[in-house]
Protein backbone atom coordinates (compact mmCIF):
# COMPACT_ATOMS: atom_id res chain seq x y z
CA UNK A 1 0.00 0.00 0.00
CA UNK A 2 1.46 3.32 -1.12
CA UNK A 3 0.05 6.23 0.86
CA UNK A 4 0.70 9.94 0.25
CA UNK A 5 -0.25 12.55 2.80
CA UNK A 6 -0.57 16.27 2.07
CA UNK A 7 0.58 18.08 5.19
CA UNK A 8 2.73 17.05 8.15
CA UNK A 9 0.82 18.74 10.97
CA UNK A 10 -0.59 16.84 13.96
CA UNK A 11 -3.09 15.22 11.59
CA UNK A 12 -0.75 14.26 8.78
CA UNK A 13 2.30 13.18 10.72
CA UNK A 14 0.31 11.01 13.13
CA UNK A 15 -1.53 9.40 10.21
CA UNK A 16 1.85 8.78 8.53
CA UNK A 17 3.33 7.02 11.54
CA UNK A 18 0.18 4.98 12.21
CA UNK A 19 0.00 3.85 8.56
CA UNK A 20 3.71 3.00 8.53
CA UNK A 21 3.25 0.97 11.72
CA UNK A 22 0.54 -0.96 9.89
CA UNK A 23 2.87 -1.62 6.95
CA UNK A 24 2.17 1.15 4.47
CA UNK A 25 4.82 2.78 2.33
CA UNK A 26 4.27 6.43 3.23
CA UNK A 27 5.26 9.71 1.57
CA UNK A 28 4.47 12.99 3.34
CA UNK A 29 4.46 16.29 1.46
CA UNK A 30 4.97 19.43 3.54
CA UNK A 31 5.77 22.92 2.30
CA UNK A 32 6.80 24.54 5.60
CA UNK A 33 7.93 22.34 8.47
CA UNK A 34 6.85 19.05 10.03
CA UNK A 35 4.57 19.58 13.00
CA UNK A 36 2.40 22.10 11.15
CA UNK A 37 0.73 25.08 12.77
CA UNK A 38 0.48 23.33 16.13
CA UNK A 39 4.16 22.78 16.59
CA UNK A 40 5.62 25.70 14.65
CA UNK A 41 3.15 28.55 15.06
CA UNK A 42 0.49 27.38 17.52
CA UNK A 43 0.11 25.13 20.54
CA UNK A 44 3.74 24.54 21.40
CA UNK A 45 5.47 27.92 20.94
CA UNK A 46 2.54 29.75 22.56
CA UNK A 47 2.76 27.49 25.61
CA UNK A 48 6.48 28.05 25.80
CA UNK A 49 5.92 31.81 25.50
CA UNK A 50 3.17 31.62 28.13
CA UNK A 51 5.47 29.76 30.52
CA UNK A 52 7.93 32.66 30.40
CA UNK A 53 5.20 35.25 30.83
CA UNK A 54 3.57 33.38 33.73
CA UNK A 55 6.92 32.97 35.45
CA UNK A 56 7.41 36.69 35.08
CA UNK A 57 4.00 37.37 36.65
CA UNK A 58 4.69 34.89 39.45
CA UNK A 59 8.12 36.37 40.12
CA UNK A 60 6.50 39.75 40.63
CA UNK A 61 4.55 38.18 43.50
CA UNK A 62 7.52 36.45 45.11
CA UNK A 63 6.90 38.55 48.18
CA UNK A 64 3.64 36.67 48.79
CA UNK A 65 5.60 33.43 48.99
CA UNK A 66 8.15 34.70 51.47
CA UNK A 67 10.93 35.15 48.97
CA UNK A 68 12.88 38.37 48.82
CA UNK A 69 14.26 39.54 45.55
CA UNK A 70 17.17 41.92 45.71
CA UNK A 71 17.27 43.21 42.19
CA UNK A 72 15.08 43.88 39.21
CA UNK A 73 13.02 41.49 37.12
CA UNK A 74 13.32 42.24 33.43
CA UNK A 75 11.98 40.12 30.58
CA UNK A 76 14.53 39.58 27.81
CA UNK A 77 12.49 39.10 24.66
CA UNK A 78 15.23 37.68 22.48
CA UNK A 79 16.07 35.06 25.09
CA UNK A 80 12.42 34.17 25.56
CA UNK A 81 12.04 33.71 21.80
CA UNK A 82 15.26 31.74 21.64
CA UNK A 83 13.86 29.35 24.23
CA UNK A 84 10.58 29.05 22.31
CA UNK A 85 12.53 28.15 19.18
CA UNK A 86 14.57 25.57 21.03
CA UNK A 87 11.43 23.91 22.37
CA UNK A 88 9.97 23.80 18.85
CA UNK A 89 13.24 22.59 17.29
CA UNK A 90 13.44 19.64 19.70
CA UNK A 91 9.93 18.54 18.77
CA UNK A 92 10.53 19.02 15.03
CA UNK A 93 13.65 16.90 15.29
CA UNK A 94 11.65 14.28 17.14
CA UNK A 95 9.07 14.01 14.34
CA UNK A 96 11.78 13.91 11.68
CA UNK A 97 13.55 11.08 13.43
CA UNK A 98 10.26 9.17 13.87
CA UNK A 99 9.78 9.51 10.12
CA UNK A 100 13.24 8.06 9.52
CA UNK A 101 12.59 5.36 12.06
CA UNK A 102 9.41 4.23 10.29
CA UNK A 103 10.85 4.66 6.77
CA UNK A 104 8.52 7.54 5.92
CA UNK A 105 9.63 9.69 2.98
CA UNK A 106 9.34 13.44 3.53
CA UNK A 107 9.01 15.59 0.40
CA UNK A 108 9.60 19.22 1.30
CA UNK A 109 7.50 21.12 -1.14
CA UNK A 110 3.96 21.89 -2.17
CA UNK A 111 1.65 19.12 -3.30
CA UNK A 112 -1.26 19.33 -5.70
CA UNK A 113 -3.72 16.58 -6.53
CA UNK A 114 -3.78 15.75 -10.23
CA UNK A 115 -5.90 12.60 -10.08
CA UNK A 116 -6.94 10.17 -7.33
CA UNK A 117 -3.64 8.41 -7.91
CA UNK A 118 -1.32 11.24 -8.85
CA UNK A 119 0.21 14.15 -6.92
CA UNK A 120 2.46 16.83 -8.37
CA UNK A 121 5.03 18.07 -5.88
CA UNK A 122 6.79 21.39 -6.38
CA UNK A 123 9.93 21.09 -4.32
CA UNK A 124 11.54 24.01 -2.53
CA UNK A 125 14.19 24.36 -5.26
CA UNK A 126 11.44 24.79 -7.86
CA UNK A 127 11.81 21.36 -9.45
CA UNK A 128 8.74 19.18 -9.90
CA UNK A 129 8.16 15.58 -9.04
CA UNK A 130 5.29 13.19 -9.52
CA UNK A 131 4.06 10.73 -6.89
CA UNK A 132 1.67 7.90 -7.70
CA UNK A 133 0.08 6.64 -4.52
CA UNK A 134 -2.73 4.13 -3.98
CA UNK A 135 -4.36 6.26 -1.33
CA UNK A 136 -4.21 9.97 -0.41
CA UNK A 137 -4.90 11.79 2.86
CA UNK A 138 -5.49 15.55 2.69
CA UNK A 139 -4.28 17.15 5.93
CA UNK A 140 -3.49 20.68 4.84
CA UNK A 141 -4.80 22.44 7.95
CA UNK A 142 -5.77 26.07 8.35
CA UNK A 143 -4.38 29.58 8.60
CA UNK A 144 -5.42 32.78 10.40
CA UNK A 145 -8.69 34.16 8.99
CA UNK A 146 -8.61 37.65 7.51
CA UNK A 147 -11.13 40.44 7.77
CA UNK A 148 -11.38 43.05 5.00
CA UNK A 149 -11.15 46.09 7.29
CA UNK A 150 -7.92 44.77 8.82
CA UNK A 151 -5.71 43.21 6.14
CA UNK A 152 -2.58 41.58 7.53
CA UNK A 153 0.60 43.48 6.68
CA UNK A 154 3.01 41.51 8.82
CA UNK A 155 4.11 44.61 10.71
CA UNK A 156 1.32 46.72 12.19
CA UNK A 157 -1.64 44.47 11.53
CA UNK A 158 -0.64 40.97 12.48
CA UNK A 159 -1.96 37.47 13.01
CA UNK A 160 -0.99 34.87 15.59
CA UNK A 161 1.81 33.82 13.18
CA UNK A 162 3.62 37.11 13.88
CA UNK A 163 2.45 37.51 17.49
CA UNK A 164 4.35 34.36 18.38
CA UNK A 165 7.61 35.85 17.09
CA UNK A 166 7.50 39.56 17.85
CA UNK A 167 10.44 41.79 16.97
CA UNK A 168 9.79 43.85 20.09
CA UNK A 169 7.31 44.03 22.95
CA UNK A 170 4.69 46.50 21.71
CA UNK A 171 3.73 49.30 24.09
CA UNK A 172 0.11 48.85 23.15
CA UNK A 173 -1.83 46.19 21.33
CA UNK A 174 -5.39 46.06 20.05
CA UNK A 175 -6.66 42.49 19.86
CA UNK A 176 -9.62 41.98 17.57
CA UNK A 177 -11.48 38.82 18.56
CA UNK A 178 -11.62 37.64 22.18
CA UNK A 179 -11.75 33.92 21.49
CA UNK A 180 -9.14 31.42 22.65
CA UNK A 181 -6.24 32.76 20.56
CA UNK A 182 -6.93 36.42 21.33
CA UNK A 183 -7.26 35.76 25.07
CA UNK A 184 -4.08 33.65 25.20
CA UNK A 185 -2.03 36.39 23.58
CA UNK A 186 -3.70 39.02 25.78
CA UNK A 187 -2.41 37.15 28.86
CA UNK A 188 1.08 36.68 27.43
CA UNK A 189 1.55 40.29 26.33
CA UNK A 190 -0.09 41.81 29.41
CA UNK A 191 2.50 40.28 31.69
CA UNK A 192 5.27 41.49 29.36
CA UNK A 193 3.96 44.99 29.99
CA UNK A 194 1.90 45.68 26.88
CA UNK A 195 -1.17 47.85 27.30
CA UNK A 196 -3.99 45.75 25.82
CA UNK A 197 -7.44 46.49 24.51
CA UNK A 198 -9.66 43.68 23.24
CA UNK A 199 -12.64 43.98 20.95
CA UNK A 200 -15.18 41.18 20.58
CA UNK A 201 -18.16 41.26 18.25
CA UNK A 202 -20.18 38.80 20.37
CA UNK A 203 -21.66 39.83 23.73
CA UNK A 204 -18.92 38.32 25.94
CA UNK A 205 -15.27 37.34 25.95
CA UNK A 206 -14.64 33.65 25.20
CA UNK A 207 -18.17 33.55 23.75
CA UNK A 208 -18.12 29.80 23.19
CA UNK A 209 -17.40 28.92 26.83
CA UNK A 210 -19.81 28.45 29.70
CA UNK A 211 -21.14 31.95 30.60
CA UNK A 212 -19.86 31.63 34.17
CA UNK A 213 -16.37 30.99 32.81
CA UNK A 214 -16.61 34.10 30.61
CA UNK A 215 -17.76 36.11 33.61
CA UNK A 216 -14.89 34.99 35.82
CA UNK A 217 -12.36 35.45 33.03
CA UNK A 218 -13.67 38.97 32.40
CA UNK A 219 -12.80 39.79 36.00
CA UNK A 220 -9.35 38.25 35.52
CA UNK A 221 -8.85 40.52 32.49
CA UNK A 222 -9.67 43.52 34.68
CA UNK A 223 -7.09 42.37 37.22
CA UNK A 224 -4.54 42.31 34.43
CA UNK A 225 -5.74 45.79 33.43
CA UNK A 226 -6.84 44.54 30.04
CA UNK A 227 -9.73 46.52 28.64
CA UNK A 228 -12.31 44.40 26.81
CA UNK A 229 -15.12 45.80 24.69
CA UNK A 230 -17.81 43.25 23.87
CA UNK A 231 -20.70 43.41 21.45
CA UNK A 232 -18.79 45.88 19.30
CA UNK A 233 -17.02 45.78 15.96
CA UNK A 234 -14.06 47.61 14.53
CA UNK A 235 -15.57 50.01 11.99
CA UNK A 236 -12.57 51.81 10.59
CA UNK A 237 -8.83 51.60 10.86
CA UNK A 238 -6.32 54.25 10.03
CA UNK A 239 -2.56 53.73 10.17
CA UNK A 240 -0.92 56.99 11.26
CA UNK A 241 2.54 57.94 12.43
CA UNK A 242 1.58 57.75 16.12
CA UNK A 243 0.00 54.31 15.74
CA UNK A 244 -3.09 52.60 14.47
CA UNK A 245 -6.32 54.43 15.09
CA UNK A 246 -9.32 52.15 15.28
CA UNK A 247 -12.87 53.38 15.54
CA UNK A 248 -15.31 50.97 17.14
CA UNK A 249 -19.03 50.65 16.48
CA UNK A 250 -19.68 52.24 19.90
CA UNK A 251 -17.74 55.32 18.64
CA UNK A 252 -14.76 54.67 20.92
CA UNK A 253 -11.42 55.43 19.31
CA UNK A 254 -8.45 53.27 20.24
CA UNK A 255 -4.85 54.04 19.40
CA UNK A 256 -2.40 51.14 19.48
CA UNK A 257 1.08 50.28 18.20
CA UNK A 258 -0.16 47.06 16.68
CA UNK A 259 -3.35 45.19 15.94
CA UNK A 260 -3.62 41.44 16.38
CA UNK A 261 -6.48 39.97 14.39
CA UNK A 262 -7.65 36.72 15.98
CA UNK A 263 -11.08 36.11 14.53
CA UNK A 264 -10.77 32.43 13.72
CA UNK A 265 -9.13 30.20 11.14
CA UNK A 266 -9.49 29.88 7.37
CA UNK A 267 -9.19 26.38 5.93
CA UNK A 268 -6.42 25.39 3.51
CA UNK A 269 -8.57 23.61 0.95
CA UNK A 270 -7.72 25.90 -1.97
CA UNK A 271 -4.91 25.53 -4.49
CA UNK A 272 -4.37 21.82 -3.88
CA UNK A 273 -6.46 20.48 -6.73
CA UNK A 274 -9.51 19.54 -4.68
CA UNK A 275 -11.99 21.24 -7.04
CA UNK A 276 -10.63 19.69 -10.24
CA UNK A 277 -11.07 16.23 -8.77
CA UNK A 278 -14.64 16.95 -7.75
CA UNK A 279 -14.04 16.56 -4.02
CA UNK A 280 -17.05 18.08 -2.27
CA UNK A 281 -16.48 21.10 -0.01
CA UNK A 282 -18.86 23.13 2.13
CA UNK A 283 -19.31 26.85 1.39
CA UNK A 284 -16.86 27.52 4.24
CA UNK A 285 -14.25 25.43 2.46
CA UNK A 286 -14.48 22.35 4.68
CA UNK A 287 -13.76 19.13 2.83
CA UNK A 288 -16.78 16.93 3.44
CA UNK A 289 -15.99 13.51 4.90
CA UNK A 290 -17.83 10.61 6.47
CA UNK A 291 -17.16 8.99 9.86
CA UNK A 292 -14.39 6.92 8.28
CA UNK A 293 -12.61 10.07 7.05
CA UNK A 294 -13.40 9.28 3.41
CA UNK A 295 -14.18 12.06 0.95
CA UNK A 296 -16.70 11.48 -1.85
CA UNK A 297 -13.84 10.40 -4.15
CA UNK A 298 -12.70 6.81 -3.58
CA UNK A 299 -9.17 6.43 -2.19
CA UNK A 300 -9.02 10.08 -1.01
CA UNK A 301 -9.33 10.80 2.70
CA UNK A 302 -9.24 14.10 4.59
CA UNK A 303 -8.51 14.89 8.25
CA UNK A 304 -7.80 17.76 10.63
CA UNK A 305 -8.69 21.44 10.39
CA UNK A 306 -9.39 21.19 6.64
CA UNK A 307 -12.49 19.07 7.38
CA UNK A 308 -13.82 21.69 9.82
CA UNK A 309 -15.63 20.78 13.02
CA UNK A 310 -13.30 20.89 16.01
CA UNK A 311 -10.11 22.70 14.97
CA UNK A 312 -7.88 21.02 17.52
CA UNK A 313 -4.54 19.29 17.05
CA UNK A 314 -5.69 16.31 19.10
CA UNK A 315 -8.81 15.88 16.98
CA UNK A 316 -6.66 15.99 13.83
CA UNK A 317 -4.44 13.28 15.32
CA UNK A 318 -7.43 11.12 16.27
CA UNK A 319 -8.84 11.51 12.76
CA UNK A 320 -5.42 10.73 11.30
CA UNK A 321 -5.26 7.43 13.17
CA UNK A 322 -8.76 6.49 11.99
CA UNK A 323 -7.91 7.32 8.37
CA UNK A 324 -4.65 5.35 8.52
CA UNK A 325 -6.33 2.29 10.02
CA UNK A 326 -9.13 2.37 7.46
CA UNK A 327 -6.65 2.71 4.62
CA UNK A 328 -4.86 -0.36 5.96
CA UNK A 329 -8.02 -2.44 5.89
CA UNK A 330 -9.74 -1.35 9.08
CA UNK A 331 -13.32 -0.29 9.52
CA UNK A 332 -13.13 2.41 12.16
CA UNK A 333 -15.38 5.36 12.84
CA UNK A 334 -14.55 8.56 14.63
CA UNK A 335 -16.29 9.28 17.95
CA UNK A 336 -16.60 13.00 18.68
CA UNK A 337 -18.48 12.33 21.93
CA UNK A 338 -15.76 13.21 24.42
CA UNK A 339 -13.35 15.81 23.08
CA UNK A 340 -11.57 17.84 25.70
CA UNK A 341 -9.86 21.12 24.93
CA UNK A 342 -8.09 23.83 26.82
CA UNK A 343 -7.55 27.55 26.52
CA UNK A 344 -4.14 28.46 27.84
CA UNK A 345 -4.96 31.74 29.46
CA UNK A 346 -4.01 32.52 33.04
CA UNK A 347 -5.86 30.96 34.70
CA UNK A 348 -6.34 28.05 32.30
CA UNK A 349 -9.73 27.02 30.98
CA UNK A 350 -10.71 23.51 29.91
CA UNK A 351 -13.89 21.90 28.82
CA UNK A 352 -15.37 18.61 27.64
CA UNK A 353 -18.84 17.59 26.59
CA UNK A 354 -22.03 19.58 26.88
CA UNK A 355 -22.40 22.92 28.57
CA UNK A 356 -25.39 23.37 30.86
CA UNK A 357 -27.28 25.43 28.31
CA UNK A 358 -26.59 23.01 25.45
CA UNK A 359 -27.90 20.12 27.54
CA UNK A 360 -31.02 22.07 28.52
CA UNK A 361 -31.63 22.98 24.87
CA UNK A 362 -31.52 19.28 24.04
CA UNK A 363 -34.40 18.82 26.45
CA UNK A 364 -32.32 17.05 29.08
CA UNK A 365 -33.16 17.65 32.73
CA UNK A 366 -29.83 18.81 34.04
CA UNK A 367 -28.14 18.66 37.42
CA UNK A 368 -24.97 20.67 37.99
CA UNK A 369 -22.20 20.39 40.53
CA UNK A 370 -19.95 23.31 41.31
CA UNK A 371 -16.85 23.83 43.36
CA UNK A 372 -14.61 26.84 43.73
CA UNK A 373 -10.91 26.12 43.93
CA UNK A 374 -10.71 28.43 46.92
CA UNK A 375 -12.40 25.67 48.92
CA UNK A 376 -9.33 23.46 48.47
CA UNK A 377 -6.27 23.49 50.68
CA UNK A 378 -3.97 22.72 47.78
CA UNK A 379 -5.16 25.78 45.86
CA UNK A 380 -4.36 27.98 48.85
CA UNK A 381 -0.95 26.37 49.29
CA UNK A 382 -0.21 27.08 45.64
CA UNK A 383 -1.50 30.63 45.88
CA UNK A 384 -3.96 29.94 43.04
CA UNK A 385 -7.45 30.16 44.44
CA UNK A 386 -9.24 31.69 41.48
CA UNK A 387 -11.57 29.48 39.50
CA UNK A 388 -14.06 26.66 39.71
CA UNK A 389 -15.09 23.26 38.46
CA UNK A 390 -18.58 22.90 37.02
CA UNK A 391 -19.99 19.49 36.19
CA UNK A 392 -23.11 18.94 34.14
CA UNK A 393 -25.04 15.69 34.55
CA UNK A 394 -28.29 14.17 33.41
CA UNK A 395 -30.56 14.57 36.45
CA UNK A 396 -32.42 11.37 35.65
CA UNK A 397 -29.60 8.93 34.94
CA UNK A 398 -26.88 10.83 36.85
CA UNK A 399 -24.56 10.35 33.87
CA UNK A 400 -21.90 12.97 33.34
CA UNK A 401 -22.62 15.14 30.28
CA UNK A 402 -19.89 17.74 30.51
CA UNK A 403 -17.21 19.36 32.63
CA UNK A 404 -16.02 22.96 32.54
CA UNK A 405 -13.06 24.17 34.50
CA UNK A 406 -11.34 27.51 34.95
CA UNK A 407 -8.39 27.57 37.28
CA UNK A 408 -4.93 26.18 37.94
CA UNK A 409 -3.98 23.17 35.77
CA UNK A 410 -7.45 23.03 34.19
CA UNK A 411 -5.92 21.58 31.01
CA UNK A 412 -4.73 18.51 32.94
CA UNK A 413 -7.68 18.21 35.32
CA UNK A 414 -10.16 17.91 32.46
CA UNK A 415 -9.07 14.38 31.58
CA UNK A 416 -10.62 12.69 34.59
CA UNK A 417 -13.96 14.05 33.41
CA UNK A 418 -13.14 13.12 29.81
CA UNK A 419 -12.56 9.50 30.78
CA UNK A 420 -15.77 9.49 32.85
CA UNK A 421 -17.69 10.93 29.92
CA UNK A 422 -16.21 8.45 27.43
CA UNK A 423 -16.97 5.57 29.77
CA UNK A 424 -20.52 6.79 30.42
CA UNK A 425 -19.94 7.07 34.17
CA UNK A 426 -22.33 8.64 36.61
CA UNK A 427 -21.44 11.75 38.53
CA UNK A 428 -21.74 9.59 41.66
CA UNK A 429 -18.84 7.47 40.36
CA UNK A 430 -16.59 10.54 40.45
CA UNK A 431 -17.90 11.53 43.89
CA UNK A 432 -17.26 8.05 45.29
CA UNK A 433 -13.75 7.74 43.87
CA UNK A 434 -11.22 8.50 46.56
CA UNK A 435 -9.09 11.44 45.46
CA UNK A 436 -5.64 12.08 46.82
CA UNK A 437 -5.25 14.94 49.27
CA UNK A 438 -4.07 17.60 48.87
CA UNK A 439 -4.69 17.95 45.17
CA UNK A 440 -6.57 20.12 42.72
CA UNK A 441 -8.34 16.99 41.49
CA UNK A 442 -10.32 17.04 44.71
CA UNK A 443 -12.19 19.86 43.00
CA UNK A 444 -13.76 17.34 40.61
CA UNK A 445 -14.70 15.01 43.44
CA UNK A 446 -16.27 17.81 45.46
CA UNK A 447 -18.06 19.27 42.44
CA UNK A 448 -19.49 15.78 41.85
CA UNK A 449 -20.55 15.61 45.50
CA UNK A 450 -22.06 19.07 45.19
CA UNK A 451 -24.33 17.86 42.40
CA UNK A 452 -26.08 15.90 45.13
CA UNK A 453 -25.52 18.69 47.71
CA UNK A 454 -23.00 16.52 49.48
CA UNK A 455 -19.80 18.53 49.08
CA UNK A 456 -17.80 18.69 52.28
CA UNK A 457 -15.90 21.91 51.66
CA UNK A 458 -18.63 24.02 50.08
CA UNK A 459 -20.96 26.35 51.91
CA UNK A 460 -24.39 24.81 52.47
CA UNK A 461 -26.82 25.73 49.71
CA UNK A 462 -29.71 27.97 50.69
CA UNK A 463 -33.18 26.51 50.84
CA UNK B 1 -17.07 48.92 67.06
CA UNK B 2 -19.19 50.17 64.14
CA UNK B 3 -18.92 53.96 63.96
CA UNK B 4 -22.01 55.89 65.03
CA UNK B 5 -21.79 58.51 62.28
CA UNK B 6 -22.42 55.98 59.49
CA UNK B 7 -25.54 54.40 58.04
CA UNK B 8 -25.54 50.69 57.26
CA UNK B 9 -27.08 48.56 54.52
CA UNK B 10 -28.25 45.00 55.06
CA UNK B 11 -25.77 43.84 52.40
CA UNK B 12 -23.01 44.93 54.78
CA UNK B 13 -22.01 48.22 53.21
CA UNK B 14 -21.82 51.60 54.94
CA UNK B 15 -22.25 55.20 53.87
CA UNK B 16 -20.84 58.39 55.36
CA UNK B 17 -22.54 61.59 54.22
CA UNK B 18 -20.86 65.00 54.32
CA UNK B 19 -22.94 67.61 52.54
CA UNK B 20 -23.83 66.17 49.13
CA UNK B 21 -20.94 63.72 49.14
CA UNK B 22 -21.49 60.13 50.20
CA UNK B 23 -18.55 57.81 50.81
CA UNK B 24 -19.21 54.08 50.76
CA UNK B 25 -17.38 50.98 51.90
CA UNK B 26 -17.90 47.51 53.34
CA UNK B 27 -18.37 46.85 57.04
CA UNK B 28 -15.95 45.28 59.48
CA UNK B 29 -18.28 42.29 59.73
CA UNK B 30 -18.11 41.87 55.92
CA UNK B 31 -14.34 42.10 55.71
CA UNK B 32 -14.01 39.60 58.56
CA UNK B 33 -16.41 37.18 56.88
CA UNK B 34 -14.61 37.51 53.54
CA UNK B 35 -11.14 37.01 54.95
CA UNK B 36 -8.05 38.17 53.12
CA UNK B 37 -9.19 40.47 50.30
CA UNK B 38 -7.22 40.00 47.10
CA UNK B 39 -9.04 42.09 44.54
CA UNK B 40 -11.60 44.86 44.31
CA UNK B 41 -13.38 45.58 41.06
CA UNK B 42 -14.04 49.29 41.38
CA UNK B 43 -16.79 51.16 39.55
CA UNK B 44 -15.93 53.69 36.87
CA UNK B 45 -15.99 57.35 37.76
CA UNK B 46 -19.02 59.23 36.37
CA UNK B 47 -21.31 56.23 36.10
CA UNK B 48 -24.64 56.37 37.86
CA UNK B 49 -25.53 53.76 40.45
CA UNK B 50 -28.85 52.92 42.03
CA UNK B 51 -29.30 52.15 45.70
CA UNK B 52 -29.43 48.39 46.39
CA UNK B 53 -27.62 47.56 43.15
CA UNK B 54 -24.14 46.27 42.48
CA UNK B 55 -21.44 48.93 42.39
CA UNK B 56 -18.45 46.58 42.24
CA UNK B 57 -17.10 43.22 43.24
CA UNK B 58 -14.81 42.12 45.97
CA UNK B 59 -12.77 38.95 45.89
CA UNK B 60 -11.13 37.32 48.87
CA UNK B 61 -9.32 34.04 49.24
CA UNK B 62 -12.69 32.66 50.42
CA UNK B 63 -15.33 34.16 48.14
CA UNK B 64 -16.33 36.68 45.52
CA UNK B 65 -19.16 39.03 46.50
CA UNK B 66 -21.01 41.95 45.03
CA UNK B 67 -20.61 45.35 46.62
CA UNK B 68 -24.12 46.75 47.00
CA UNK B 69 -24.47 50.51 46.99
CA UNK B 70 -26.51 51.78 49.95
CA UNK B 71 -27.48 54.98 48.09
CA UNK B 72 -28.08 56.29 44.55
CA UNK B 73 -25.88 58.78 42.79
CA UNK B 74 -23.07 59.52 40.38
CA UNK B 75 -19.63 58.15 41.22
CA UNK B 76 -17.21 61.05 41.68
CA UNK B 77 -14.16 59.25 43.02
CA UNK B 78 -12.92 55.73 43.61
CA UNK B 79 -10.24 54.57 46.01
CA UNK B 80 -7.41 53.82 43.57
CA UNK B 81 -5.26 52.58 46.47
CA UNK B 82 -7.36 49.42 46.46
CA UNK B 83 -6.13 48.44 43.01
CA UNK B 84 -2.66 47.68 44.29
CA UNK B 85 -3.37 47.09 47.98
CA UNK B 86 -6.89 45.70 48.41
CA UNK B 87 -5.94 44.36 51.85
CA UNK B 88 -6.33 47.84 53.35
CA UNK B 89 -10.05 47.02 53.49
CA UNK B 90 -9.17 44.28 55.99
CA UNK B 91 -7.05 46.67 57.99
CA UNK B 92 -9.26 49.73 58.00
CA UNK B 93 -12.72 49.13 56.49
CA UNK B 94 -14.20 52.41 57.75
CA UNK B 95 -11.22 54.60 56.92
CA UNK B 96 -8.48 53.99 54.37
CA UNK B 97 -10.46 51.06 53.00
CA UNK B 98 -13.30 53.22 51.61
CA UNK B 99 -14.42 52.12 48.15
CA UNK B 100 -15.99 55.04 46.33
CA UNK B 101 -17.64 58.36 46.84
CA UNK B 102 -20.66 59.63 45.02
CA UNK B 103 -22.88 62.62 44.63
CA UNK B 104 -25.91 61.61 46.64
CA UNK B 105 -29.23 62.26 44.90
CA UNK B 106 -31.85 61.57 47.45
CA UNK B 107 -30.94 62.16 51.05
CA UNK B 108 -34.15 60.41 52.18
CA UNK B 109 -32.63 57.10 51.08
CA UNK B 110 -30.62 57.25 54.28
CA UNK B 111 -33.85 56.67 56.19
CA UNK B 112 -34.03 53.16 54.73
CA UNK B 113 -30.63 52.30 56.23
CA UNK B 114 -29.69 51.17 59.71
CA UNK B 115 -27.79 53.07 62.37
CA UNK B 116 -24.90 51.39 64.16
CA UNK B 117 -26.94 49.82 66.96
CA UNK B 118 -29.57 48.51 64.53
CA UNK B 119 -26.83 47.09 62.35
CA UNK B 120 -25.21 45.37 65.32
CA UNK B 121 -28.51 43.72 66.20
CA UNK B 122 -28.93 42.78 62.56
CA UNK B 123 -25.59 40.97 62.36
CA UNK B 124 -26.23 39.21 65.64
CA UNK B 125 -29.47 37.91 64.15
CA UNK B 126 -27.72 36.90 60.95
CA UNK B 127 -25.08 34.99 62.85
CA UNK B 128 -27.72 32.78 64.48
Amino acid sequence: MKLAILGAGPGGYVAAIKAAQLGAQVTVIEDTEVGGTCLNRGCIPTKSFLTSSELLAKTRELDNYGIELRGEIVPNLSKILERNKKVVATQVKGIRSLFKNWGITLKEGRGELISPSEIKVTLKDGSEEKIEPDRIIIATGSRPARIPTLPFDGGKIISSDEAIEPTEIPKSLLIVGAGAIGCEFACIYASLGTDITMVEMLPRVLPLEDPEISELFTRELKKKKIKAYTGVKVEKVDIRSDGIHAVLSNATEIVADKVLVSVGRALNSDGIGVEALGIIKSPRGEIIINEKMETNIPCIYAIGDVVGGFLFAHVASAEGKIAAKNIMGGNEKIDYGAIPYAVFTSPEIASVGLREQQATEKGIKVRTGYLQFRALGKAHAMGETTGFVKLVADATSDRLLGAHIIGPHASDLIHEATLALKAGLRIKDIAETIHSHPSLSEGLMEAAEDAHSEAIHAIRRQG
Amino acid sequence: MNPDDLRYHREHTWVRVTGKKATIGITDYAQDALGEIVYVDLPEVDIHVEANSEVGEIESTKATSSIISPVSGRIVEVNEELTETPEIINEDPYGKGWIASLDIEDITELDDLMDSSEYEKYIEEEAK
